[in-house]
């Protein structure tokens, strides 16, 4: 009984002389002024899915300085881990002090934007709708503990098709419309003013140009406000856009529309692009910006659409999400290009199954 | 009159200037691509060229790339299977080659490589030097990756051992990038404190703190990514970034990259080791004498011997 208890009692010893030791290591280097729960992060993204998509919007979010926590979230697990790993592995280079990853939805709490990329990819040749139903069951399980662990946030939805994910996400999370966002036409636009941009010699930020609508096929470019330093592109060329312009420039918006059709053949996916966008429009919700973009939002209401259907329109972001959109002056038939896209989107959202 | 001409109106009479910031990535892998997406992000370069020999996936990435034009500051993204499209590059990043496989060591894929590179530098070198082809590429142009990558994975171990940010913890891996790279104990330090100060076991065998787990993992790291995703891109992308800024910039930075080190620390063989370097835009221009005890400049002559084993089988 004795010999246990001093056994018990030479065990206690050694354990208390070892931390002791090792505390005075770190002791010994560093003083602490104040002990207490760490605070939660102020600035937190999640990135649901982490595969090309996903992880292109994780990097450009990471070296543009957007956040102090990452979260990705994924049902892979190794390939969760090593992603994760592989950007610690970077965080000297990065000021994102802490990137954290798991299957279970936890880690994503306090998150203040989450960008839904999970979900089956275009195959080559398939068109955006035909992935619907495919990811509408996905995000049936996403969706609700995103919502779970952070209340407040705003969700960008990325996944094709964006304009239906949009719609059902907002459905599936019970959110307020202003805080479910489709990254929608936003990519479009960057392509459209890149393409335009190019064939003037300047840089694609200098040429504006909105393409509105759906994501996809029918997408609407506004080619009356097509401008550089504000001379209007319409006024210097009355045929733009239309069969009848000599210089055709509506190849430039058919290019757009193919673009991801083409990226995919070539590499068998788009990554980088979609992945800067997501950033940009990162970048105006977290730095409160009030920053216009065309992204996907609720459109009831609007142009007389009076399905619920989300559709890119010039929307203000800041850090509440969607905080107004911009009324466009649009033609009779850009007006009519949009009411069609709405009753497409309608078509297949009546049809879907537990939304 | 074009849209175009009633737009714009050309005045400049001379003929434009071209790049002067130029940055070639020799393929297009995942490797290659992070590295070409962490220059774009840094703002570095004016201009990109991309090469590689797989035409349909260099133009894919090319596209994918210029698509984001709008939310980068890099006015010019090229790529070409064929070398002149590299003209004028300040810096050439050489990613292309076979990698490792899942377990494989790093010494094992040389000979593939060497093949691969038998037909990659002669196209560079004839590019960048198209008016002198005799002369010899100097050295202080020729840099390794090294161990950047190592230092970044330990620094960051060592942050969140000490909840310091990687930034502020300093430590530096020398030798071979692999399994024989050097931890410098001696050099680790927060705010110039010395920790081997405050432990004299760190780093041997009767640390309580088991610092050498934490070399161990910066040597393990690259295999355990590799064993679950297949690759890694993010870090040692980010890293030649990171190199390629202080170049750019003409910012003297030292860095733990690999040079030629015959000479140095009782290394007699000719072959390329990590020991810390000054990199500016004229590239590597000076090395830094680190104060290695004896067993530290042991491993570095063994890491050399082993390296100049592999070196003098192969045909080159």
């Amino acid at each position: 009984m004795l010999i246990t208890w001093w056994y018990l009692y030479l065990t206690v010893r050694s354990i208390a002389e070892k931390s002791l030791k090792m505390a005075s290591i770190l002791q010994k280097l560093i003083t602490p002024l104040f002990s207490g729960p760490p605070e939660p992060p102020r600035n937190k993204v999640t990135v649901v899915g982490v595969g090309q998509v996903g992880m292109a919007c994780a990097v450009s979010i990471l070296l543009r300085e957007l956040v102090d926590e990452l979260a990705l979230v994924d049902v892979m697990e190794d390939k969760l881990k090593g992603e994760m790993m592989d950007l610690q592995h970077g965080s000297l280079f990065l000021k994102t002090p802490k990137i954290v990853a798991d299957k279970d939805y936890s880690v994503t709490a306090n998150s203040r934007i989450v960008v839904v990329t999970a979900g089956v990819r275009q195959q080559e040749g398939e068109s955006r709708l035909n992935l619907v139903q495919r990811n509408v069951n996905i995000f049936k399980h996403i969706i609700p503990q995103i919502v779970r662990y952070s209340p407040e946030c705003i969700i960008i939805v990325v996944s094709n098709p964006v304009d239906v994910l949009t719609y059902v996400t907002w459905k599936l999370s019970g959110l307020p419309k202003h805080r479910v966002i489709g990254s929608g036409t936003n990519l479009d636009s960057a392509r459209f003013r890149f393409l335009m941009a190019d064939k003037l010699g300047i840089h694609a930020s200098s040429f504006n140009g909105w393409i509105l609508g759906e994501h996809g096929d029918t997408s609407v470019p506004v080619w009356s406000g097509t401008n550089v330093a504000g001379v209007n592109l319409q006024t210097l060329n009355p045929d733009i856009g239309t069969d009848s312009d000599e210089e055709n420039w509506k190849e430039t918006h058919k290019m757009v529309v193919d673009s991801a059709y083409e990226v995919i053949k070539l590499k068998g996916y788009t990554n980088w692009a979609i992945g800067l966008s997501v950033a940009d429009l990162t970048e105006s919700l977290i730095r409160n910006m009030n920053r216009i973009h065309p992204v996907s939002t609720m459109v009831q209401g609007m142009y007389g659409i009076s399905d619920e259907v989300y559709l890119s329109l010039p929307c203000v972001l800041n850090n509440g999400g969607v905080a107004s959109v911009v009324n466009m002056t649009l033609t009779e038939e850009e007006v009519a290009q949009l009411q069609a896209s709405a009753s497409t989107l309608w078509d297949i959202q009546r049809d879907l199954q537990d939304v | 009159m074009s849209t175009k001409e009633k737009l714009i109106s050309h005045v400049m009479k001379e003929e434009p200037v071209g790049s002067r910031n130029k940055v070639t990535v020799v393929g297009v892998g995942m490797v290659g691509m992070a590295s070409a997406v962490s220059i774009l992000l840094k703002d570095l370069c004016d201009e990109l060229a991309l090469v590689d020999v797989m035409e349909d996936k260099l133009k894919g990435e090319a596209m994918d790339l210029q698509h984001g034009s709008l939310f980068l500051k890099t006015h010019r993204i090229v790529a070409d299977k064929d070398y002149s499209v590299t003209a004028n590059s300040k810096v050439v990043v050489v990613t292309a080659g076979a990698r490792q496989q899942e377990g494989e060591s790093r010494l094992n894929l040389v000979q593939r490589n060497v093949n691969i590179f038998k037909f990659i530098i002669p196209n560079i070198v004839k590019i960048i030097f198209k008016s002198c082809p005799l002369c010899g590429f100097p050295r202080h142009r020729v840099i390794g990756s090294g161990t950047n990558l190592d230092s970044a994975r330990f620094r960051h171990l060592m942050g969140e051992k000490l909840h310091l940010h990687p930034s502020s913890c300093h430590g530096w891996i020398i030798g071979e990038h692999g399994d024989s790279s050097v931890p410098v104990w001696s050099g680790v330090n927060v705010a110039g404190v010395c920790l081997q100060g405050l432990n004299p076991k760190m780093g041997a065998e009767g640390d309580a703190e088991n610092w050498k787990a934490v070399h161990k993992l910066v040597v393990d790291g690259a295999y355990e990514v590799i064993k679950l995703k297949g690759y890694t891109s993010w870090a040692i992308g980010m890293s030649v970034a990171d190199l390629v800024e202080s170049i750019l910039k003409n910012l003297h930075k030292v860095h733990p990259v690999s040079t030629l080190v015959q000479g140095m620390h009782g290394v007699k063989d000719e072959v390329f080791l990590s020991v810390p370097c000054v990199l500016g835009n004229s590239g590597l221009t000076d090395v830094i004498q680190m104060t290695l005890k004896a067993d530290e400049e042991k491993q570095l002559v063994k890491s050399a011997e082993t390296l100049w084993g592999v070196q003098k089988e192969l045909t080159l």
